[in-house]
């Protein structure tokens, strides 16, 4: 048995971890990222001669969970078409018997990272909204996200806002049509009851998500319990996350009333006092941006005025010059 | 994508196969001298190189300890005691050298031990040669961390020198010697890289050829170190644990 | 409310202060309420062209400098008719300009076929 010299090693590994792409319209060009399912490589696509990004199994097998949920994402992201869910391309197995789907490459920053420089509040619940609107959609073909946190939204360089990483989706409600003769009949099978239907790819009551941004029902792995509720919790989280660039679980500075009633009713432990839907949590956010009274705040008359004067301070300054003026000009001439 | 090329489950990828830690708890006396023995081949030099320099011991101290630590895992029935969820076998494998080591100074009861493993011929003088080879140097495993890194990366060399083994068997059966000194030259020569068109001008063919072959002799070498992988693994989530590290942490 | 009705009440609630400021020049007081119906004229015309750009130009910065200029230009042709209180009508009627024409910009709805 011959030694293996620590650079063959390396070599070994990396040339290894490499997907198989030999045969197929894909070119590898490098690695973008790698997460707990698998690995994202951004590759180029000969065919139509563009960039794609391929996101493919660590290990190879077209069965087990890992394989099962890849495949779902795929189908996930197949039947949201919107302009702020990354769009699938294609999906299959590798010839090392990985299996893989290619998506558009987003070329642009993690919102995490986005909002470092990112200075106005308005901007980053202006980038909020966009996020819900996408969330919102995927609720409406009955799918949930499960994983709604910073790091799964990327900002594309065009301002895009993508919300990406579907693959703890689960799906409420069939919405899609299984054809019989499927075109991709050699991309791996869901379980009878694992893809299409009142499903989830975790369905077993394990606990998956991100600690502070996954709802307490999803914490403690009711997964039957999940619904629309669930996601507006981790938005509540997120939305928090943007205004204080704090992670939930820190303490978090004074928001404004306003703000901090909306985080607190998306985040509400107990569901039936959050937000019952996505587009109410935007609502409140628009009403906020437009200087207008949110329902999860009662306001007092001095919250009421306080509101009025921001939301009209320059006019008002304005007319108050303009007296101001007149006044002065009253004064003037009698002097 | 032409999917019809693609076609999973065409038997290059068994999901199930045979796990030591099953067949270690076996009724089956064939099935638990089986286990034992992939155990020993896979594991035995990593356990030498490491009682060696973590324990700073004499090559022949180090052997005896090497014969007697899965003598011993035999005989006190170790790996029933391992508990997948709690560590990975390797990390209990170097615990257990580690307790083995401690309690172990008699060198009469490791003599008068033969047992079952001493029908494997382990190269010892091999493994000291890649130790006096000076590619591991002792200083820099003194720590906790470093101790498991160390074991990790020498229980890796033992993986994939065998999986190395398996695919020079597989290529001689398919009579693909060339793809295999191919990906000899490649992967395993030399400190300095080699281009495709370099090799494709050493053996005389066409760039393709050298792309195609190296294509498949890594997906090949791939196959066999995760079937030896499974094979040494408690579990799947272990399994896919260690795919990781195995594969995972170089690359990109 | 659309952004041509917004300027006109402004133009129209502004014109018609400005000009009931005139109580407080005794000389002026004889003619007040020609003063405060000529003022929300004024008024009225400053808000409809404001609110008229405002549908046309989607600019506050723009908005303000074309009100402050229709304001002048309307409080300067009054002070030139009277040869007289130039700074007393010019300066107000500028503001009150210049106010018609930030409202208008900031607030109102625009229909979409306006755009």
């Amino acid at each position: 048995m011959r030694h293996l010299s620590d650079k063959a090693l390396t070599r070994l590994r990396s040339g290894a971890d490499l997907p198989d792409v030999g045969g197929t319209r894909y070119r590898l060009i490098g690695q973008v990222a790698r997460g707990g399912m698998g690995v994202v490589y951004a590759a180029e696509d000969e065919l139509l001669q563009r960039r794609v990004a391929l996101k493919v199994l660590e290990m190879p097998g077209s069965e087990g969970e890992l394989a099962n949920r890849l495949t779902r994402e795929a189908r996930v992201l197949a039947r949201l078409e919107h302009p702020g869910i990354v769009p699938v391309h294609d999906v299959g197995t590798l010839p090392d018997g990985r299996v893989f789907y290619t998506m558009k490459f987003v070329e642009g920053q993690r919102l995490d990272h986005y909002i470092e420089s990112l200075a106005s509040a308005p901007d980053r619940l202006r980038i909020f909204l966009r996020i819900c609107d996408a969330v919102a959609f995927a609720h409406a073909r009955g799918v949930l996200h499960r994983d709604l946190k910073p790091a799964n939204v990327m900002v594309g360089s065009f301002g895009e806002v993508l919300v990406m990483d579907w693959g703890l989706a689960k799906i409420l409600a069939d919405v899609t049509h299984a054809e019989p003769n499927d075109p991709c009949g050699n991309i791996p099978r869901l379980p009878a009851n694992g893809g299409i239907g009142n499903t989830s790819g975790t369905g077993d009551g394990r606990v998956m998500g991100t600690p502070g941004y996954m709802s307490p029902e999803q914490a403690r792995g009711e997964t039957e319990l999940l619904d629309a509720r669930s996601d507006i919790f981790s938005l509540g989280a997120l939305l928090r996350y943007l205004l204080t660039n704090q992670l939930p679980a820190h303490p978090l500075p004074k928001l404004d009333r306003s703000l901090e009633a909306i985080c607190a009713k998306a985040c509400a432990p107990e569901r039936e006092r959050r937000y019952a839907a996505v587009p109410d949590l935007a609502e409140d956010v628009s009403r906020y941006l437009d200087g207008l009274a949110v329902s999860a705040h009662r306001e007092s008359i001095f919250d009421k005025l306080a509101r009025f004067y921001r939301r009209y301070r320059f006019f008002i300054w304005l007319i108050a010059t303009y007296l101001l003026m007149r006044v002065l000009l009253i004064l003037l001439i009698k002097h | 994508m032409d999917h019809d090329e693609f076609k999973s489950g065409d038997g290059r990828f068994p999901a199930t196969r045979w796990s030591v830690i099953a067949a270690v708890r076996s009724e089956d006396d064939a099935d638990r001298k089986r286990s034992l023995d992939t155990l020993c081949e896979t594991y035995w030099k990593p356990v030498y190189k490491y009682v060696r320099l973590r324990w700073n011991r004499s090559a022949p101290d180090a052997q005896d300890l090497t014969q007697g630590f899965f003598i011993e895992m035999l005989e006190r029935e170790l790996l029933n005691r391992f508990d997948g969820s709690k560590s990975r076998l390797r990390t209990y494998l170097r615990l257990c050298v580690d307790s083995f080591v401690m309690n172990e100074d008699k060198a009469a009861r490791r003599q008068k031990r033969g047992g079952e493993v001493q029908h494997l011929a382990l190269d010892f003088a091999g493994a000291e040669e890649e130790i006096s080879g000076g590619t591991i140097d002792a200083a820099a495993i003194a720590s906790p961390e470093s101790l498991e890194e160390f074991f990790e990366t020498e229980w890796l060399r033992s993986l994939f020198a065998l999986a190395i083994e398996d695919l020079r068997t597989l290529c001689s059966e398919r009579a693909r010697d060339r793809d295999f000194q191919l990906f000899e030259r490649y992967n395993l020569d030399g400190d300095n890289e080699i281009s495709y068109a370099q090799l494709a001008q050493q053996y005389g063919i066409a760039v393709s050829e050298v792309t195609n072959g190296l294509a498949w002799t890594r997906r090949e070498f791939r196959r066999l170190a995760l079937e030896r992988l499974r094979e040494i693994c408690g579990d799947d989530d272990e399994f896919q644990r260690e795919a990781r590290t195995a594969f995972g942490r170089n690359a990109g | 409310m659309n952004k041509i009705l917004l300027g006109l009440l402004i133009g129209a609630l502004l014109g018609a202060f400005d000009g009931s400021t005139a109580w407080f020049y005794p000389e002026a007081r004889a003619q007040l309420a020609g003063i405060i119906v000529g003022s929300t004229v004024k008024g009225l015309i400053a808000g409809v062209a404001a609110g008229i750009f405002a549908r046309k130009v989607n600019s506050v910065p723009l908005g303000i400098m074309f009100g402050l200029a229709v304001g002048f230009v309307l409080a300067f042709l009054v002070a030139y008719m009277q040869h007289d209180h130039y700074i007393a009508i010019i300066l107000p009627g500028s503001i009150v300009g210049l106010i018609v024409g930030y409202a208008t910009q900031k607030y109102g709805a625009t229909p979409a076929a306006a755009r």
